[in-house]
């Protein structure tokens, strides 16, 4: 830009050449814009002073600082809360014979952190979910369900050890650890099945207490979480909110490493224990579970396996296996600024007739291919086709949906 | 004829004068902490585990502030390409993300200034930046990396 704007001046000041006048004007402007130069050049090469620079987009601090800092002291005050939110909302056709084109509204979700003190902190996450029984009954259902999603207390004494209590996404899965409820924060539309909220396959919440920590083991970075809690409800998609059936604790192992020379690389194990009392009937239940995870996107890979193992304890029955996994694949493309990234995803669950515990859970085989377009920092656009059949012999299924989510 | 030379000589003085802007050397990004960090040597592996929030004490007592400067800074384009690997947009994420996960009770805090940044860093313990070595402020430490300080061949911050 200022190159050609010399070239204009020079241009302009060598066609009047005979009109000294001119000349004399040009080069003073020119030895002007030199002294300007000059002066940025200093000003470049001295300090600025204290309150120079203004953000350049008031709105991106926002996402970054959840944070409450004291500009001139640097003095942090307690209890410091901080919100944020996210939501989203969808629109699907299905080829399932009965079901309608439709849009939805996901939920609409609100995340709270406060700092009690530099080592004690607070985290909750509320959701409002839309009901589809909406104004029927008496009296009327509301139009949305409010949940605690989470809400957990910690204290942390240093990175190998941290302790809190509350109500957590189960820590024996890594989606279900680190989505969460935010659709904006997964690449796809739709969590996998195996850790759909409200599922049944693994216990998506937990009420308790949870010991972690990370010790850097030689660039392996190990990190640990161990559990105690209440367990599945009676009813076996929720956490025992309210208190546990019986006096048998959940307990959950996880370990994962995070290799220095690997970045990005995550390999992990967990296995969690309880007993349950749902339908009338007592179950053993052990889940082991196992995750490998390439989180840069360039690429960006997932893939997780757990086995649920019930035994019921008032019926000499064998013990009964079932399994899930998902893998999925993504990539973010170099072009248009890297807002576009592509996607795969397969999923299988095989529940057998035997566990009885997780019946009804469909057996499903199903790809979920998409692509997710970040048109700002906190939006994006999904576009997703699945393709699911839910057993031999069952029809396949094909969807496509269209998503936009976002924080806030 | 004596005005058209003096406007060659003008031209071209403006010529070299914006090149000389343009085609200035990059300086090494110091890493600097608040002069009681009970640290004096980082890996590179570690910085980066200080990045992403992995690394969160340098002691019990001492927890880790990060102090980023806001986007367009060249210090925080070296933080996001050199060390992170991460485009503005996947830092922005992985730290709403991080948050979310309640594994981080903070996001690193925005400086809009170098000054800023020296400011803050001399007034809390703990605390972390990036700057230019040739602003780094006084009575604040600069850490090495992998054993290099800035300025020193095999520094991997400029």
């Amino acid at each position: 830009m200022t190159a050609c704007l010399i070239i204009a001046l020079a241009s302009s000041a060598f066609a009047q050449q005979q009109n000294t006048i001119d000349q004399t004007q040009l080069i003073q402007s020119l030895m002007m814009r030199i002294d300007q130069l000059e002066k940025r050049v200093a000003e470049l090469e001295t300090p600025k002073p204290q309150n120079a620079a203004a953000p350049a987009n008031p709105a991106a601090a926002t996402a970054e600082a959840m944070q409450m800092i004291t500009q001139n002291s640097g003095a942090e005050s307690h209890p410091a809360l901080n919100m944020a939110g996210f939501s989203d909302f969808t629109f699907g056709a299905s080829d399932q014979s009965g079901s309608k084109s439709s849009f939805s509204e996901g939920q609409f979700i609100l995340h709270f952190s406060s700092n009690l003190s530099p080592k004690v902190s607070f985290m909750g996450e509320l959701s409002l979910t839309a009901r589809t029984d909406a104004g029927t009954g008496s009296p009327p259902a509301p139009g949305f369900n409010p949940e605690i999603e989470r809400s957990i207390i910690r204290y942390e004494h240093n990175d190998y050890f941290k302790v809190s209590f509350g109500r957590y996404h189960t820590p024996i899965n890594y989606w279900n650890t680190t989505f969460h409820h935010g659709q904006w924060l997964q690449t796809t539309v739709s969590r996998p099945e195996m850790v759909q909220f409200g599922g049944k396959f693994i216990p998506v919440h937990f009420v308790g207490a949870l010991v972690e920590g990370a010790a850097a083991a030689r660039g392996l970075n190990l990190n640990y979480n161990f559990g105690v809690g209440n367990g599945r409800g009676n009813v076996i998609s929720r956490a025992g909110d309210a208190g546990d059936d019986n006096n048998a604790k959940a307990w959950l192992v996880n370990a994962f490493v995070r290799p220095d020379r690997l970045y990005g690389l995550q390999i992990g194990g967990s296995s969690y224990r309880d007993k349950i009392n749902s339908g009338g009937h007592a179950y053993n239940e052990w889940i082991t579970a196992a995750h490998i995870v390439l989180s840069k996107e360039t690429p960006e890979i997932l893939a997780e396996f757990a086995n649920a193992r019930h035994t019921q304890l008032d019926i000499a029955s064998p013990a009964a296996n079932s399994q899930a996994f998902y893998v999925q694949a993504g990539y973010r493309l170099p072009m248009l600024e890297r807002t576009l990234k592509p996607y795969y995803r397969f999923e299988y669950i095989h529940v057998p007739k035997s566990d009885t515990l997780l019946q009804p859970i469909s057996n499903l085989a199903g790809s979920v291919a998409g692509m997710r377009y970040d048109i700002t920092n906190f939006a994006a656009f999904k576009f997703e086709f699945r393709n699911q059949r839910r057993g031999p012999g069952q029809p396949h299924i094909n969807s496509g949906f269209i998503q936009t989510s976002f924080a806030f | 004829m004596n005005g058209t030379r003096k406007l060659l000589i003008a031209v071209v003085l403006l010529h070299v004068l914006m090149m000389l802007i343009l085609a200035a050397p990059a300086t090494d990004i110091a890493v600097v902490v608040n002069k009681e960090v009970p640290v004096d040597n980082l890996t590179f592996a570690e910085l980066r585990k200080i990045l992403l929030g992995d690394r969160q004490f340098w002691t019990s007592n001492v927890r880790v502030t990060l102090l980023i400067r806001a986007p367009m800074a060249h210090e925080r384009d070296v933080v996001l390409r050199d060390i992170l690997e991460m485009s503005e947009a996947q830092f922005r994420q992985y730290w709403i993300g991080k948050v979310f996960r309640a594994e981080s009770s903070t996001a690193p805090k925005t400086v809009y200034t170098n000054e800023m940044a020296g400011s803050l860093l001399n007034n809390i313990p703990g605390s972390m930046t990036f700057i230019e070595s040739t602003q780094v402020p006084k009575g604040v430490k600069v850490l090495r990396i992998d054993g290099l300080l800035p300025g020193e061949k095999g520094y991997p911050l400029h």
